[in-house]
């Protein structure tokens, strides 16, 4: 099978200053990004390298924040170019407009690049090639590649890469290039670690919090209750402090760039710096009443007793509900969620009249360059944002809040300024993943099908925190999620509870806390219906088609492969399980960002703590680029999935947050992580997310575990506390 | 205030307050950032070092009572970066973002060095005081055992 695709518009060869041959491509959001503009895109980079000496650099475009996209993008652009992985030198890039756009979030990294990248990669092997043909006089297709070299099988003759570069620099792009066939692929699919391992076990590997400048002062800002204003503040105790130098108002409000009204202390040194906003005396005014999450769970009640915005509708749900044998209704309730990423947020800015730079850890680096810009007014050329690994994102580092306030720092005290956020700043001013209440109502025939499903979610909107002109509900409800086009009559709706706290994308978006709703819910149905839990889920998906999907990870959801994914682990797990007192398993399935997941986990309860034991997933989510970075995010996303379901909950009370550390926002330890079995679906289609997947049928899964272990359905998370609190009622 | 301390083998002087946390003086004065920053109140262990051999938290260690005890970091941990702990954690592929793992491999390496051949329950005791946030937990367990086996 051949791939070939034209790509003339889209690839770009030029020799680099040191001669070597360089290839660049546009990606699809490039492209698509230019067209909106009605502009050309910007001059193309070189996303690879072939040195004379025979070297290959390739560029790892997107920011590296865990989710081994440093690893994974470059190994798409070795595969295509038949080099050696361990010839490949992966250079990370800063942000650059020649770059096109350089962003990691929404599981978008592998899916969007899969072609293009490949295609640089394919687009410099048959410059080499043409240039090694033309050196031999025979026909380019008579030649061949492998581990670096281009070989011509009749006469035995190769050359190395490295002596072919200068000569395949100077010929023009080609217009077709040809992709391998999957049976081809050596390094797509094995086991390939992480790139920068050996820095990061000797502790060399440079994070955005690591860096500094001559002449910097760190910054640590005292933030008040979410929607209050600085009403006065006193500098002396912190100016007091040995190292302090200045005390700044950051004259916010909550401004377009997300900053917090605060006031800075800044000092020679990080120690100085937090002393100093421990002494400064800040008098705030009140939070309005939307800041207090008894108000909003108040409201959120009182939402759902009216109809809400319709996301989507089939049929004729309160007649199909009437008609129905029996009609099962439930509130399901989730709180607001904190990333807390093992970095806290922080930047280093330099801001001078002419440019600026910044350093810190981002997984929206465009996103940093426009507050930068915004701020100082500088143009886009004059703005350098260095990127670096970052200690986690999941969300947190899409937003530049903190970057904003460095380079505000930096302008009013013309330093460098490096913001510091302590972890209690990270869990009281986050951008949430929103709190909210949702409805479920079904209808169910004599036969135990659901024939009616009403799903109605009041919370407080990401997009409408934003104010960013979109829908609310846009952010928070998917209007073709499971079990929408299953069900014969379907109803979707939303109503918004604005709020003062901030709302954010926390992994998996609001998939994570939906699922918890809906497949617990689903889960409820089979146990009224009289049956298994998995059974019905598939007799419920039906047979398999192809389903419309024009949410992110669209335009179809599949529900064979759907099906696939909980047959799998139905099938490896030895389902169904006769459950034994206090211990039993609990199955969940979800269809996010392209990609199909299900888990069934074994959970017990003892004296009212809750242990999972064991977590089978499958995945199905198209090839799979580098095994092991594939199982990690599958690993993670789990114990990410379990912290939250169990543990995680963010609660406000007038305006300030009532956690502040690990010791009140859990996260799973290592004597709690249960063994972990992850199985990928084989398949030859084109890879779609896999970062955020795994997260959203964790919690359910979970829950539906707990119900057969002890017949307690907790419908409010965090599972933990409401498991206690419902045996205690 | 001089502090004069022994880091890595070697003696470093420093000025600074003397209830300054030993994590921001070996980050802001020593530049020796392979010691993370996570928590500031010993809950994470992301600031994991040795002092005189034993796992430490030096967010919450204050410079003045370090006194002349030998500090080890992550970068003084082996001289080249082949401790069998170092080995394994690339072996096994463990990093995910890689923020707490200079944490985490200083704590299993206090571990090892008393317990070479630790428990699935050993590891969970000392390693229970250090999160990863990504989760790569599963490995981080598979790697201390496989470091344990090659020390055999």
């Amino acid at each position: 099978m051949t791939n070939e695709i034209d790509r003339r518009a889209f690839i770009r060869v030029a020799a680099s200053t040191t001669g070597a041959l360089a290839v660049g491509v546009l990606t699809t959001r490039d492209v698509a990004r230019a067209a909106r503009r009605a502009a050309p895109p910007s001059v193309l980079s070189a996303f690879v390298e072939v040195g004379e000496d025979g070297t290959v650099r390739i560029i790892a475009k997107n920011p590296e924040i865990g989710s081994g996209v440093k690893t994974s993008l470059p190994i798409l652009i070795a595969e295509e170019l038949d080099v050696d992985w361990s010839a490949v030198r992966v250079v990370q890039a800063d942000y650059a407009q020649k770059y096109g756009d350089q962003f990691t979030g929404g599981s978008t990294a592998i899916w969007e690049h899969w072609t293009p990248l490949r295609q640089a990669g394919a687009a410099a092997r048959t410059l080499l090639i043409t240039a090694a043909a033309a050196r031999w006089n025979v026909n380019a297709d008579t030649c061949s590649t492998e581990r670096g070299a281009v070989f011509h099988t009749s006469s035995g003759r190769r050359l190395p890469y490295g002596d072919l570069a200068a000569d395949a620099a100077k010929l023009p792009a080609p217009t077709t290039v040809r992709l391998k066939d999957a049976s081809q692929f050596r390094v797509i699919g094995t086991r390939v670690p992480v790139v920068d391992a050996s820095e990061i076990v000797t502790g060399r590997a440079r994070y955005g919090l690591d860096a500094s400048l001559p002449g910097m002062l760190i910054a640590c800002v005292a933030r008040g209750p979410f929607g209050a204003k600085v009403v006065s503040f006193d500098a002396a105790p912190a100016l007091a402090i040995s190292g302090v130098e200045r005390v700044i108002k950051i004259d916010a409000g909550r401004d377009a760039l997300g900053r917090v009204e605060g006031v800075a202390v800044l000092a020679r040194s990080t120690w100085a710096a937090m002393q100093g906003r421990r002494r400064l005396r800040v008098t705030w005014s009140d939070a309005p009443d939307d800041a207090s999450s008894v108000n909003l769970e108040r409201q959120f009640r009182a939402a759902l007793a009216s109809p809400g915005t319709v996301v989507h509708r089939d049929g004729d749900v309160a007649s199909a509900l009437a008609s129905s044998a029996r009609t099962i209704d439930a509130v399901y309730e989730v709180p607001f969620l904190a990333h807390v990423p093992m970095e806290p947020v922080h930047y280093l800015a330099d801001v001078r009249a002419d440019r600026a730079e910044m350093w810190g850890s981002t997984q929206a680096p465009g996103s940093v360059a426009q507050h930068v810009a915004a701020l100082t007014g500088l143009k886009p050329e004059a703005i350098t944002v260095h990127l670096n690994r970052s200690g986690g994102g999941f969300g947190r580092r899409l937003m530049a809040d903190y970057a904003a306030e460095a380079a505000f720092l930096s302008k009013e005290a013309q330093r460098p300024v490096k913001v510091v956020w302590t972890r209690e700043d990270d869990v009281q001013h986050d951008y949430y993943r929103p709190a909210g209440h949702h409805r479920l109502r079904a209808g169910l025939s004599a036969t135990g099908t659901v024939t009616a499903w009403s799903h109605h979610l009041a919370n407080t909107s990401r997009y409408a925190f934003a104010k960013n002109g979109r829908p609310p509900e846009q952010s928070e409800m998917y209007a073709e999620d499971f079990p929408v086009g299953c069900v014969p009559s379907t109803l979707v709706e939303y109503t918004l509870v604005p709020s003062a706290v901030p709302a954010g994308a926390w992994r998996s978006t609001l998939h994570s806390s939906n699922a918890f709703a809906v497949q617990s819910f689903i889960d409820e149905l089979a146990h009224a219906a009289g049956r298994d839990p998995a059974a019905f889920r598939l007799e419920l998906l039906g047979p398999p088609r192809e389903l419309k999907y024009t949410g992110h990870g669209g335009p179809v959801l599949d529900t064979g492969r759907f099906a696939a994914v909980i047959k799998k682990v139905v099938e490896q797990s030895g389902w169904p399980h006769a459950p034994t007192a206090g211990r039993a398993w609990g199955i969940a399935a979800h269809f996010t960002f392209g990609s199909y997941a299900a888990e069934a986990v074994e959970v017990s309860v003892q004296n009212g703590v809750i242990r999972v034991h064991r977590v089978l997933a499958a995945i199905d989510c198209g090839t799979v680029v580098n095994l092991s970075g594939a199982e990690a995010q599958v690993q993670g996303g789990i114990i990410d999935g379990l912290s939250a379901a169990l543990f995680g909950e963010v609660t406000v009370d007038k305006g300030i947050v009532s956690q502040s550390n690990f010791s009140d926002y859990r996260l799973l330890r290592i004597d709690e992580v249960p063994r972990i079995d992850v199985h990928f679906i084989p398949s030859a289609v084109a890879p779609k997310g896999l970062g955020e997947p795994p997260v959203p049928p964790v919690a359910p899964a979970v829950a539906n575990a707990i119900f057969a272990a002890t017949g307690r359905r907790i419908r409010r998370l965090p599972l933990q506390k409401n498991f206690a609190a419902s045996v205690a009622g | 205030m001089r502090f004069d301390i022994n880091v890595n083998g070697r003696r470093q002087s420093v000025d600074v307050a003397p209830e300054t946390p030993l994590l921001w003086v070996l980050r802001d004065d020593l530049q020796l950032t392979g010691t993370k920053f996570g928590c500031g109140v010993a809950q994470c262990g992301a600031c994991t070092v040795h002092v005189n051999g034993k796992p430490t938290r030096a967010c919450t260690t204050p410079i003045s009572s370090v006194g002349s005890a030998a500090i080890t970091t992550i970068e003084g941990l082996s001289p080249d970066g082949t401790h069998p702990l170092q080995r394994a954690w690339i072996a096994e592929d463990v990093p995910q973002c890689g923020y707490c793992q200079s944490g985490q491999i200083m704590s299993a390496a206090a571990l090892l060095a008393n317990t070479p051949s630790p428990s699935d329950a050993q590891i969970d005791t000392a390693m229970r005081g250090n999160i990863c946030r990504c989760g790569t937990y599963v490995r981080i367990r598979a790697a201390i055992h496989r470091a344990a086996e090659a020390g055999r």
